[in-house]
């Protein structure tokens, strides 16, 4: 097909978990034909083992799809996928951006749910058209009138004649198809104008370098153009430039405006391409960026430990290799009395966080001993000096320390109203300031909160979840920094400081959490030969305190007949288990009690 | 560095072991290599051993044709020796001479059923030149008796020490245990007095191990049986100690007591890495500074199958095991022998954990020997591994 912008349509699906966005995606592919259904599996789009495993999506994608309408007309559908969890909002954002509408599926049973309209208001800050398609209608309990109805009173948006299908059986996806065609509008880009492409995503393939995911805004671009990054400020020349294919890519001569594809310039490092970023050329710049663009700045720290030392090297290596593909991860080596050689890494937030560690153990097979998260403070010291500080063993002498600050965001929760006073009450346990309530559409609630980061990272997701039986949705923006009482809350090992279990606690908090991490040790150290002390203390005053028992009875009573193959045997284990433990001062502590202290409650 | 197999016996001392895999039937708590109902197979599998020992008294392995090899101890296990013909027995010591001349005053002990017993058996023993009689007492009440299995009475426990008194024998061990389901700590002591009052020279105290895969594993699993917790077995084992102690047993080893003079020189040399040599179905030697082991299985080691596993230690193995083995024992670890055979000091780059061991009273150093405390030996497997951490 011939380039004609008036037949490109660029789209994402938007839905609530669970309401059957990457099985419409699925059938999408199916029925324009780019993927053969014995090349289907479930989730097409999710490639990455934990996406699938987990029904979530992390990284965005973008899919070129060839369509002929019921009136003979050829199009160029562009299916552009989004993550939808909360870490990855400003990746969402991006990938809105590449888009000119938006298909919102609505469970034909469950109608509209919190992430439902908190992506149609994303979508709506993007002047995206938005398309609802009624889903599940097959399910005994679809009732897609009443939802149509709900649709139209709660959001605005008509639905006449929207479709009403069943992913799951395949039907009603080529209406799905038809009116993305005539109602989503074709892009209006200007074809003459200096290069303008927005970078959405970034990934790092081994044989074409750091690739980047793109929406030509204006202009164009093909191969042995030599193209700026207008915020990264570095120069490459294009290798390559085409379109995604479900499994593979399609080269092109170029990419031109209002396409959506990937340009590939041998770029090494993957931190040269930034998402939000614009891409443009060197010899004809354009005046201006795209709007939008921010860094992506890690909120939430935690060490990552190899269990065993001798994997440093292979940890690095992996993290490297994972930071190819994940511009938002950093890493920096750190050392733990406790834990030996490691890395300071910083993360997007909890999910990102945990997917990494995932990554790391299952795609690299590393045995990881992960320390608490934390997020960065603020130190200004007596000497008028102010440091960061993203490590609790980095924080300076007490006596040096003028006051704290800690990172707070704006938090915004939608609930049912039912669960107003339980996620209030979930608020105020969590430190927060109270800032505006609202009853929106449909008997739901907006409530907005200041919220310390520190306490959004510790179990909230947990207590939000389990608070309002998951119906209440929750999203966060970082909002600057405020100073707070912080301490810093030390635990002791028959004596000896543990600086892997340091923690910063608001003075409030220091209490309960040393009381909780003391218990959880207790349970999580193995009986030892001398009985262990475990405290918690501020500043050498101990506010809690539990103690493992000695070891009662260790011994192999009988080694018949010279036979001393099974004293050595348990020997051998349990030189095995001390080595995976790790000493301080005379207790060896095993990576478990990292982890219990890791997931609190 | 040549190694020795040990530092505390001569090279010149050999010690023998011969399985006799045959009991009557198996005991809830037994994973031992012991087959009941094999009757048919007894003459084969002495054969087989005669067949062993002929291998071993042709072979230059080892030296064993050294002139020097004198039998130190033999030592006859099972199973249960005494089920099988008086004669196997017989046959069997014989036999033994032919790898090497025994000593004078060799230790040489046959283990046996109190139930199966017979002054004919006894007298039998007696001219082969077994002068030492170890039985399986395990428990004088007759419900714990039942419980694990047992084929005998506690009757029949005090008319085997008779038997055997008449029959000469003047050295005499009574297997015990405890830890058992259902033992409280009253019957425990009246087990010890029991033996006691038969004034037997020897007792060996097991705390009961639960085997997988045993009748009484399942018996466990299943909470039919309940095992006391591990304070209640460290408080038998001092029961065991304090009793045998006021009745002129002294304990020399984690679970074995004897009048003085009377320590079974067998085990200890197991427990000092002395060299010796496993005849028969899943016999283990340590000869020459390398460990084997017959097959397990009574079939395999009748088809012919021998010296399995083969490793030839290294000098780390044998530091480990030295000082594993030699802490079970109330003597403790030659710190002069240690360094005479291993060029430094026990001590060097183990001061912090020597220490913090001594100092929680887990172990003592004093005469030229470091030994586990009666705490130290209740955990024996952590302060080894203590010990050893420090050389890793």
């Amino acid at each position: 097909m011939k380039y004609d912008q008036s037949r490109i349509r660029n789209f994402c699906i938007i839905a609530h978990i669970d309401h059957g966005k990457s099985t419409l995606a699925d059938r999408i592919l199916e029925k324009t034909g780019v993927m053969q259904l014995r090349e289907m599996t479930d989730q097409v789009l999710d490639s990455m083992e934990l996406e699938r495993e987990r029904g979530i999506t992390i990284k965005s994608k973008a899919v070129r799809m060839p369509y002929t309408a019921k009136d003979g007309t050829e199009y160029e559908l562009n299916l552009i996928d989004t993550p939808g969890h909360v870490d990855f909002t400003y990746e969402v954002s991006r990938a809105l951006a590449a888009c000119e509408g938006a298909v919102l599926v609505v469970d034909a049973s469950q109608g509209i749910e919190a992430q439902t309209l908190a992506n149609v208001y994303m979508a709506l800050d993007h002047d995206l058209e938005i398309r609802p398609v009624i889903n599940k209608i097959d399910l005994p309990s679809a009732q897609p009138e009443v939802v149509k109805q709900e649709i139209e009173d709660e959001i605005g948006i008509d639905c006449e004649g929207c479709p009403l299908v069943s992913a799951k059986q395949g039907i009603g996806i080529e209406d799905v198809l038809e009116d993305i065609v005539n109602n989503i509008p074709a892009p209006q880009d200007d074809t003459d104008a200096p290069l303008q492409a927005l970078i959405f995503d970034s990934y790092y393939d081994n044989y074409r370098g750091a690739i980047s995911s793109v929406r030509v805004k204006a202009g164009s671009v093909k191969v042995g153009d030599r193209i700026r990054m207008m915020a990264g400020k570095c120069e490459f020349d294009v290798t390559e430039v085409g379109a995604y294919l479900p499994l593979g890519y399609s080269p092109r001569e170029s990419l031109n405006a209002g396409e959506v594809g990937y340009i590939a310039a041998s770029i090494k490092d993957i931190a040269d391409i930034h998402v939000g970023d614009t891409i443009t050329l060197a010899t004809n710049p354009a005046a201006e960026p795209l709007p939008g663009y921010k860094p992506v700045l890690p909120m939430v720290y935690c060490g990552i430990y190899p269990a065993d030392g001798a994997d440093y090297e292979s940890l690095r290596d992996a993290l490297e290799k994972l930071r190819l593909n994940d511009a938002a991860l950093s890493f920096e080596p750190e050392t733990s009395v406790a834990l030996g050689y490691g890395f300071r890494c910083g993360f997007l937030g909890l999910l990102h966080m945990e997917i990494i560690q995932q990554r790391l153990e299952r795609e690299f097979d590393l045995d990881l001993v992960t320390t608490a998260p934390s997020v960065v403070y603020k130190v200004v010291k007596t000497d008028g000096e102010t440091v960061l500080i993203d490590n609790p063993t980095n924080l300076p002498p007490v006596q040096e320390i003028d006051w704290m600050e800690e990172p707070m965001v704006d938090a915004q929760v939608i609930t049912p109203q039912d669960y107003v006073g339980a996620i209030m009450e979930l608020c105020q346990d969590k430190r927060g300031t109270f800032r505006d309530m609202k009853y929106i559409e449909g008997g739901r609630v907006l409530l907005k909160y200041d919220l310390p980061l520190n306490e959004v990272i510790y179990d909230f997701f947990d207590q939000l979840k389990s608070r309002t039986r998951g119906y209440a949705s929750f999203d966060y923006e970082l909002k600057g920094y405020e100073r707070s009482d912080l301490v810093k809350l030390d635990m002791l090992l028959n004596g000896e400081q543990c600086d892997a279990l340091s923690i910063i606690v608001h003075r409030d908090r220091a209490y309960p959490r040393g009381r909780s991490i003391a218990e959880k040790l207790k349970d999580a150290i193995p009986r030892q030969l001398f009985e262990i002390p475990i405290q918690a203390a501020i500043g050498g005053k101990v506010i809690a305190r539990e103690t493992v028992k000695a070891l009662r009875k260790d011994v192999l009573a009988k080694c018949y007949g010279g036979d001393i193959s099974r004293k050595k045997k348990l020997l051998e284990k349990q030189k095995e288990g001390k080595k995976r433990m790790r000493q301080v001062g005379s207790v060896s502590v095993p990576s478990e009690a990292f982890m219990a202290v890791l997931k609190m409650d | 560095m040549n190694i020795h197999s040990s530092f505390l016996i001569p090279h010149s001392s050999l010690s023998l072991y011969v399985h006799v895999p045959f009991c009557v039937r198996k005991c809830a708590y037994c994973d031992f290599a012991s087959f009941p109902g094999r009757e048919a197979d007894w003459g084969r599998y002495f054969d087989e051993i005669m067949a062993e020992i002929r291998l071993w008294s042709e072979t230059t392995d080892f030296g064993l044709l050294s002139e020097k090899y004198r039998i130190k101890t033999l030592f006859i296990g099972g199973g249960t020796p005494t089920l099988v013909d008086a004669g196997y027995i017989e046959k069997t010591i014989d036999a033994c001479r032919r790898i090497a001349p025994f000593e004078p005053g060799a230790e040489i002990t046959a283990e046996g059923n109190p139930g199966t017993l017979t002054p004919g058996k006894l007298a039998a023993y007696r001219r082969a030149g077994v002068n030492r009689l170890s039985l399986g007492a395990q428990s004088f009440d007759e419900g714990l008796l039942r419980s694990l299995g047992r084929i005998h009475t506690a009757g029949q426990i005090g008319e085997a020490v008779t038997m055997a008194r008449e029959a000469g024998f003047d050295n005499i061990n009574l297997d015990l245990m405890y830890a058992l389901p259902g033992q409280g700590m009253d019957q425990w002591a009246d087990a010890l007095d029991a033996a006691i009052a038969l004034g037997v020279e020897h007792l060996s105290a097991y705390s009961l191990i639960v085997e997988p895969g045993t009748p009484m594993a399942a018996r466990v699993a299943l909470g039919a049986a309940t095992v006391p917790d591990d304070d209640a077995v460290n408080a038998m084992q001092r029961q065991a100690i304090a009793r045998l102690d006021a009745a002129g047993y002294r304990r020399y080893e984690i679970s074995n007591y004897a009048r003085p003079g009377r320590e079974c020189r067998h085990n200890l040399v197991y427990w000092n890495r002395g060299d010796y040599l496993g005849l028969g179905c899943a016999a283990h030697s340590l000869l020459g500074g390398r460990r084997f082991h017959n097959p397990e299985s009574l079939d395999d080691y009748l088809a012919g199958v021998r010296r399995q596993d083969e490793v030839r230690l290294t000098l780390r193995d044998e530091m480990e095991e030295t000082l594993m083995l030699s802490t079970r024992t109330v003597r403790g670890l030659d710190l002069a022998a240690w360094e005479n055979a291993y060029g430094a000091p026990f001590e060097r780059r183990r001061e912090a954990a020597i220490g913090r061991l001594e100092r929680g009273g887990l172990i003592e150093i004093g005469g030229g020997h470091l030994r586990l405390t009666t705490r130290g030996m209740e955990v024996q497997d952590a302060v080894v591994l203590e010990l050893l951490g420090e050389n890793e």
